[in-house]
């Protein structure tokens, strides 16, 4: 989708690496449609900074704010020098108005969001930290849409930090349960990966546990 | 070409997990759709009033139904491919918007969901909490520009909150740290904070810290005690920074007791010895509020007009000079 945004020009705004664009809980009224560089989006939840999410040029942030007049969602912190247009709550209608074809892709966008969000709630909802833990490991194998369907051996590129933050738990208990399942011979740990030698016995192990809950 | 299709009372249009990609448009009829609720497991029912779309979520978002569509009652209604639905709202940008409406709604709602299960303080009702406890975390962990932002934030939006003072005292210490190149992000920060003259660090902490412990005083409304705290680094004069930031809040305080007269001097004098001083709009607000104060309507009317050509249009002074225009102009 080619859109000429070079008569938007004038609302380009920009951010030096680790700036905060905005930050969690502030009233906002202002969006952005980045150009260049990353964005990281992060939430506090107690004493554990969740990353929902990375956001990279073509995507739009702080949308919410402005569709429903609501304090900040999360906080938005620029990876790189980023560079983007910065819309208020006017010329937000006014760029959709003029520009369906980026309204239609935020509505698309905010259908993989909800769903996003609806899978890592689910995670959450598992009260046994071992089930959780091999939840995320189904999340994240869902997304991976160049797997072998056939393969029960999986491949994670993912650190232990980040499996504690999708869990709800804090590194040091996730390790525990990591080592606990590398004890079991379930997973392999390394510096740089994680291997799940049957990913179906996570499956079968979390809708057990899930069955057992809503009983 | 989008189709027409009826479906008898009881019938099914799609199953929750099947993989279908039709957009549904209900013309009559009755539909209903069942899911269980994602934190509880409870059956729910959603009816979908005539005139609305569903299943767009899924067929757009190619992932599997999350509810069944049961018809109650004869249905009517019209099914478009993605490309289809895209042409109809593409030409009706309303729709799209309304759907966003809704759409950014739900995901607000889940996010609460997923911070409700995370955190079981009581933070994340309140956004004044909130914003602080954010400033709390980071400077926790020791991300001292991110800090600084957020606290500095807090006193913006709640310069008299319940964590004010605690927040000052914070920004003090978040700013040592920066300066004395301490944090994982310092860069950053220096960058982020106002261009500092370079000075020792000693002389530079102390008079930030009567700054800020000025601009606490003035929070808690002890205006005189604020006034000889920001005289006082003025007088030092040992860091440029902040000799300019208590030339402005000497202004602020000199104005919140009412010594209006004093406030049109001091700040006339701070206008003319500091063009660029960068909180000159809000001391000419000050000044028209001054001779508003003092009924000279015509004066403060010059100052606020003054204002609109200084300040961009969305700046939230721009937004109080044209209000106290407006209520001027209403007498």
């Amino acid at each position: 989708m080619a859109l000429d945004l070079s008569m938007l020009n004038r609302f380009a705004v920009t951010f030096q690496k680790n700036d905060i664009m905005f930050c969690e809980h502030e009233p906002g009224d202002t969006c952005y449609l980045i150009q260049t560089g990353r964005i990281q989006i992060v939430k506090i939840m107690g004493d554990i900074e969740k990353i929902i999410d990375i956001l990279y040029p073509g995507e739009i942030l702080g949308e919410m704010a402005i569709l429903e007049e609501a304090p900040r969602s999360a906080t938005a912190i620029a990876l790189d020098k980023v560079t983007a247009l910065e819309f208020n709550r006017e010329n937000f209608d006014v760029l959709m108005q003029g520009n369906p074809q980026i309204a239609f892709k935020l509505l698309k966008l905010f259908t993989k969001r909800i769903y996003d969000q609806k899978r890592r709630f689910m995670i959450l909802t598992l009260d046994d930290v071992q089930a959780r833990v091999a939840d995320v490991f189904l999340m994240l194998a869902e997304t991976q849409t160049n797997a072998d369907p056939n393969k029960d051996e999986r491949t994670f590129n993912t650190t232990i930090d980040d499996i504690a933050h999708w869990a709800g738990m804090t590194t040091d208990n996730c390790r525990q349960v990591l080592n606990h399942f590398a004890s079991q011979r379930r997973i392999e740990i390394y510096p740089d990966k994680i291997v799940v030698k049957n990913i179906n016995d996570f499956a079968r192990f979390v809708s057990s546990k899930r069955k057992s809950k809503v009983e | 070409m989008p189709k027409a299709a009826a479906y008898k009372s009881n019938s099914i249009v799609y199953f929750k997990g099947d993989n279908n990609d039709k957009v549904f448009l209900l013309k009559s009829g009755k539909v209903s759709m069942k899911y269980n609720d994602i934190e509880t497991g409870q059956e729910m029912y959603d009816l979908i009033q005539t005139g609305e779309f569903f299943g767009v979520k899924s067929a757009l978002g190619k992932y599997p139904r999350e509810e069944t569509a049961v018809v109650l009652q004869d249905a009517n209604m019209i099914v478009f491919t993605v490309p289809e639905f895209e042409q109809v709202v593409l030409n009706n940008t309303r729709i799209i918007m309304k759907m966003l409406k809704v759409f950014s709604n739900q995901l607000r709602r889940i996010h609460k969901q997923v911070q409700d299960v995370l955190s079981t303080d009581e933070q994340s009702d309140n956004s004044e909490a909130g914003l602080f406890g954010v400033g709390e975390y980071y400077l926790k962990s020791k991300r001292y520009a991110q800090a600084l932002y957020a606290f500095r934030r807090y006193l913006t939006y709640y310069p008299s909150g319940a964590f004010a003072q605690q927040a000052l005292l914070n920004i003090g210490a978040a700013e040592r740290f920066v300066k004395s190149g301490g944090g994982q992000q310092a860069a950053a920060g220096a960058s982020a904070a106002a261009p500092a003259p370079r000075q020792s660090e000693e002389e530079m902490s102390g008079a930030a810290q009567r700054f800020y412990n000025g601009v606490s005083l003035f929070s808690q409304q002890k205006y005189n005690d604020a006034l000889a705290e920001f005289k006082a680094i003025i007088t030092e004069g040992q860091d440029a920074e902040y000799v300019a930031k208590s030339l402005f809040e000497v202004g602020r305080c000199l104005y919140a007791v009412g010594e209006l007269d004093k406030c049109i001097g001091h700040y006339t004098t701070m206008i003319q010895r500091y063009p660029k001083h960068p909180d000159i709009v809000e001391a000419l607000f000050y000044v028209g509020s001054c001779y508003e104060k003092k009924g000279d309507a015509g004066k403060a009317m010059g100052f606020y007009k003054k204002i609109l050509s200084m300040a961009p249009e969305d700046a939230p002074v721009s937004r109080k000079a044209r209000k106290a225009i407006g209520a001027l102009e209403g007498k």
